[in-house]
């Protein structure tokens, strides 16, 4: 299949006074052609320094301490601040959490969306007003002839959010990153935004990463799943798979959690998410992990394929090489 | 038509704060210490004169209607006639505004093109040597006293180097250390509201947002940072300018700059509470009237605050 995006090896720190964060310690990922790719992981296991990372807008404290973002095979962690421009918005859309403050507030939502066509294309905002009528119907904002002389606050947090992602997807990108583009949505707008992403996705071939603390929502969409713990990707294996023989504990755990209400009582994963300052040595999942081995806090397991599978517990296809 | 809708509702509104600010005025000038009729009278004055003045002025009469008094006169538009001068209080104060508004303008305007571009920067590149200078401007401007910066300034540029006038309005060059003396106070507060305004909107979403769409960074700092950061500077520079055509009293003292502040004192001197209450009269409605003006820039800026401004009307 052919790869958008290929991940290699990537850590991303911050240097804090408190100390170094290791939000993204060594992640390894490839983003396939028109897939929807859900990166799953609790606040604070590093999705969103990713998300980030892989839309070019790491900002100071971030630093890129190693590894490779290839996308189309260029690394864009290498790129002049133009190259990085000329990508941003145009072949590589991002779409955040919370529509509310990821919009300017002085400015109509018309405006701020022929700003990306502004931006690559060049002349005045005015010239592309009904290439932006027609985004607003694309993300089905009704009568979007009047909505585009809107502000921001005078729009409800879903409308805001369909604004956003037109931005998004105005100069059709070949990849849009979703940092929990429904989290601060009710559950019925939720399912709208998702449905319209499924939609976009088809209709333009565009690989989307999709990133959730909401594994639910990921088995009704994505292709495929990550599963992020600490900074750390986990598990990486197709949804049904996932949903079906889960190998990692973590993804046992989180899987269970959701099969509660078919079956009988979750198992709760005692305990909380480290710090990302001091995460534990070995494996960082071992101080939570139900199957823990006495090696588990001093090797750390390498992500590795396991019938096209790819997992990292010593428990599974590692060092032991046993089963589950 | 929203505009005027909101500015006369604006005006109505103001009717109370006008009405306790002339009772505080006229009680503040009533418990002064010093008795006028016996001022102007003259020290060897016998007492009737004392008297006859006293009833002249309506002194004699009880306290509620000395201030019903007033307040009748003042919403004719008559604001009493100066002790000290005898002609009407609004025209010594129409005379000495034009002083008063121009060292306002000319100060304020020095401060914002020196503190707004230092602020920006220094929120900028804030390791710069810029960010430096804005630190000790703003600490100088907000720690010294104006009357100290005066005399130095006069010191320096009047005593030892005799470059410029250091007191009264003849000429164009006298304007020039009064109106130094007080942008460099304005400054200080300037240069930190912006610096802190900007550094605020510079780590907002929004900015990531522009940044995401592959704008360019001169656009995104011009158009996403300086706009939103404009707001709070606003406020502060119609303080500023509200403060100053009220006349800077110690500045215009200290160069005998003939405007309102210098106004004022010689009327403290005096006892000349007519004169007095106008000019604190007169300081008010300045004040609502730049409250106003800076409510409706705001509105310009941020649709936010027109819309709610708006609707209230």
């Amino acid at each position: 299949m052919e790869k958008v995006l290929e991940i290699l090896g990537l850590r991303v720190y911050y240097e804090l006074p408190q100390g170094t964060v290791k939000a993204v310690d060594g992640v390894d990922l490839d983003v396939f052609k028109g897939e929807i790719l859900g990166i799953a992981g609790e606040s604070g296991s590093g999705k969103s320094t990713l998300a980030l990372t892989i839309a070019g807008l790491l900002r100071p404290p971030a630093k890129v301490i190693s590894g490779k973002v290839l996308f189309r095979g260029i690394d864009i962690l290498r790129l002049s601040n133009d190259e990085l421009r000329s990508i941003r918005g145009r072949k590589i859309g991002i779409i955040f959490q919370d529509p509310v403050t990821y919009l300017n507030p002085i400015y109509t939502v018309g405006f701020q969306v022929g700003e990306v066509f502004e931006a690559h294309r060049g002349g005045k905002i005015l010239k592309y007003l009904n290439e932006v009528i027609n985004l607003f119907k694309a993300v089905k904002i009704g009568d979007p002839e009047r909505r585009v002389y809107s502000y921001p606050h005078q729009l409800s947090g879903g409308m805001k959010q369909r604004v956003l992602i037109s931005m998004a997807i105005a100069e059709k990108p070949e990849l849009i990153v979703a940092d929990e583009p429904t989290s601060a949505l009710d559950v019925t707008i939720q399912a709208e935004i998702v449905e319209l992403l499924n939609e976009i996705r088809k209709e333009l071939n565009t690989s989307i990463v999709f990133i959730t603390h909401d594994l639910a929502l990921l088995l009704e969409i994505a292709d495929r799943i990550a599963v992020m713990y600490a900074g750390k990707l986990v598990e990486v294996g197709k949804t049904y798979e996932i949903y079906k023989d889960p190998l990692h504990p973590y993804t046992k755990a989180l899987i269970s959690v959701l099969r509660y209400e078919r079956k009988r009582r979750p198992t709760p994963i005692k305990g909380s998410i480290p710090s990302l300052i001091n995460p534990p040595p070995g494996c960082r999942f071992h101080p939570r992990c139900p199957y823990v081995l006495p090696k588990c806090s001093q090797v750390d397991p390498k992500l590795v394929n396991v019938n096209g599978r790819y997992v990292s517990c010593l428990l599974v296809g590692g060092s032991d090489g046993g089963g589950s | 038509m929203t505009l005027v809708r909101y500015l006369v509702r604006r005006v109505y509104h103001s009717i109370p704060t006008l009405v306790g600010a002339l009772l505080f005025i006229f009680i503040l000038v009533r418990v002064l210490p010093g008795d006028p009729a016996r001022l102007i009278a003259g020290p060897e004055a016998l007492e009737e004169d004392v008297q006859r003045i006293r009833e002249q002025l309506g002194l004699n009469k009880p306290i509620h209607t000395q201030f019903i008094d007033y307040v009748t006169a003042v919403l004719k538009g008559d604001f009493g006639r100066s002790i000290k001068f005898g002609t009407p209080v609004i025209n010594e104060i129409l005379f000495r505004l034009p002083y008063t508004i121009i060292l306002a303008l000319v100060a304020e305007a020095i401060a914002i093109a020196i503190a707004l571009p230092l602020g920006i920067i220094s929120a900028l590149r804030p390791k710069s040597k810029t960010s430096y200078i804005a630190s000790v401007i703003s600490l100088i401007g907000a720690s010294t006293p104006v009357f100290w910066i005066a005399l130095i300034l006069i010191y320096i540029f009047s005593v030892s180097l005799k470059l410029l006038p250091s007191s009264g309005a003849d000429s164009p060059r006298h304007i020039i250390l009064p109106a130094i003396t007080l942008s460099l106070v304005l400054m200080g507060n300037l240069t930190r509201i912006t610096r802190s305004s900007v550094i605020e909107v510079l780590s907002s979403n929004h900015v990531l947002t522009a940044l995401a769409k592959g704008l360019k960074d001169r656009i995104v700092i011009t158009r996403h940072v300086l706009k939103n950061a404009l707001i709070p500077i606003i406020t502060i520079m119609g303080l500023q300018v509200g403060n100053l055509l009220g006349g800077a009293v110690i500045t215009e003292t200290v160069f005998a700059w003939p405007g309102i502040g210098s106004l004022l004192i010689d009327a403290i001197f005096f006892r000349d509470y007519v004169l007095v209450q106008g000019i604190i009269l007169f300081m008010v409605l300045v004040f609502i009237i730049v409250n106003i003006v800076v409510d409706v820039i705001y509105a310009y800026v941020d649709p936010r605050i027109r819309d709610v401004l708006w609707r209230m009307s």
